[in-house]
């Protein structure tokens, strides 16, 4: 069946069976393989995007079930040169990525945290990031790197001495 | 012959019941897809058409009128979770709903989902039977209000219809000084497959005797049902640690009557005695013993 939505601020038109997932829709037809298949069934939170402000599991999400909605999957994440957004940097920086398979999800998860507290605790946080499984870090890195982006956003916000944008600046395309 | 396999979104509830009925092949609604795109997943449904009635606006109203609470069937565990209606006069909806899943689980599965799966172990039924909540029904032939307990019943009518869609739930809005609880026991705090949970709720008359009470334990039944025993003996007794003893142990009972004796019940008979104690304490303001 046909129909459009809004995949990272672009309009999107397709012609897929009435039954597929939004996660087979994502990586299978629009080659778009930074949302990860994990589990399949909502529970490792890996093929985690965000849809309409909220994030959800795109394996639990039928494909025709998002038409006329917009969507952010982690390829909306980079940051205006193309590197890194300033989420992806700080899970660089405070070594929140191993294996790097939950990141994505992980980075999604993190941004509707974030969306909805701008200086969130430890607590929030956690049950914010509770639907993304990661068998590598144990967690605690991936928490902290979420606290060193609102830290930043809010120093970016508040500046200090030095007002020139670098590399930690750069801000989640929505 | 050619067979369609399709979907359809419906705009109206009108429509979606049109949907469902016009056609005499496996049709399934879809909302949150939370348990039916699992299940199918793992090759357990099939359908032929489903019907997506998450957009459908009458299905998503949360309203309280002449003393009933209307609670539609595409709310989701998120919006169950913030709603201030909820919060403030259901909080029991509230708690059993934030207790379901992960953000990503609570932000797609709906309230209607949860009870029309039907889970011995799903989180918001033993709060909506608590409530004492109906719900608003279409079938093939009509449309009804149906007690929670009965739409849930595993032999019940109501489970062998080709389809029932459901509209919304009422909630008779709890008097001012009602009390509930709501506890899980899950093997993690996320993502957790209820192991056992109990909904309560509870109320003082002016001379400190329980004037009402409601206990309905989740995961233990298999449907969640009043556990009625429990309940005689709270009510008119004045709210002692002896009488919460008494009230655990009676739930025991009232749980191995109902279920016999299974492989969980030597850990269950225990919990579901801890939780009901907990409850009593908490809603009727004993201090709590360690």
């Amino acid at each position: 069946m046909v129909f459009t939505f809004y995949l990272n601020a672009q309009p999107v038109t397709v012609d897929v069976p009435p039954d597929i997932t939004l996660l087979a829709l994502l990586r299978e037809h629009l080659g778009l393989t930074g949302t990860k298949c994990g589990c399949g069934v909502g529970e490792c939170g890996a093929c985690s995007i965000i849809l309409d402000g909220e994030v959800v599991n795109s394996c639990l999400v039928l494909a025709p079930q998002v038409a006329g909605r917009s969507l952010l999957t982690i390829e909306g994440f980079s940051g205006v040169d193309g590197g890194p957004g300033d989420l992806q940097q700080a899970f660089i920086d405070a070594g929140a990525v191993q294996c790097g398979f939950c990141t994505p999800g992980m980075i999604l998860a993190a941004a509707a945290v974030l969306a909805k507290h701008p200086h969130p605790t430890r607590r929030e946080i956690a049950d914010g990031l509770a639907g993304n499984l990661c068998r590598c870090t144990g967690y605690q890195q991936i928490i902290e790197a979420v606290q060193l982006a609102a830290r930043r956003r809010t120093e970016v916000a508040e500046p200090s001495e030095q007002a020139v944008p670098d590399a930690e600046s750069r801000t989640w395309k929505n | 012959m050619i067979k369609h396999v399709g979907y359809v979104r419906a705009e109206s509830w009108t429509e979606a019941v049109h949907m469902m009925a016009a056609d005499q092949r496996v049709c399934r609604p879809l909302a949150g897809g939370t348990d039916l795109l699992a299940l199918a997943h793992k090759g357990l449904v099939t359908w032929d058409l489903l019907v997506d009635i998450s957009q459908v606006a009458e299905l998503r109203v949360v309203a309280e009128e002449s003393g009933m609470l209307r609670v539609g069937a595409a709310v989701t565990h998120a919006t169950a979770c913030e709603h201030p209606l909820i919060r403030n006069r259901i909080p029991l909806l509230a708690s059993a709903c934030r207790a379901i899943g992960s953000p990503q689980i609570r932000n797609r599965g709906t309230i209607g989902g949860n009870v029309g799966n039907a889970a011995a172990c799903a989180d918001a039924v033993p709060a909506l039977v608590c409530l004492d909540a109906s719900a608003r029904v279409a079938t093939p032939d009509g449309e009804y209000d149906v007690p929670i307990a009965d739409l849930v019943c595993p032999s019940g009518r109501w489970r062998q219809l080709p389809w029932v869609l459901i509209r919304e739930f009422s909630v008779p809005t709890p008097l001012p000084d009602t009390r509930m609880a709501h506890f899980k026991i899950g093997r993690r705090q996320a993502q957790a497959i209820a192991r056992l949970s109990l909904a309560f709720l509870g109320r003082l008359d002016d001379d400190g005797r329980v004037a009402e009470a409601r206990v309905v334990p989740g995961a233990c039944t298999p449907s969640p049902q009043r556990f009625d025993r429990v309940e005689a003996v709270l009510l008119g007794a004045k709210v002692t640690e002896a009488l919460a003893q008494e009230a655990g142990r009676v739930g025991s009972e009232q749980m191995i009557a109902i279920t016999g004796r299974r492989w969980s019940t030597r850990y269950k008979s225990e919990a579901i005695s801890a939780l009901i104690e907990r409850s009593i304490r908490l809603v009727f303001g004993l201090p709590e013993v360690m």
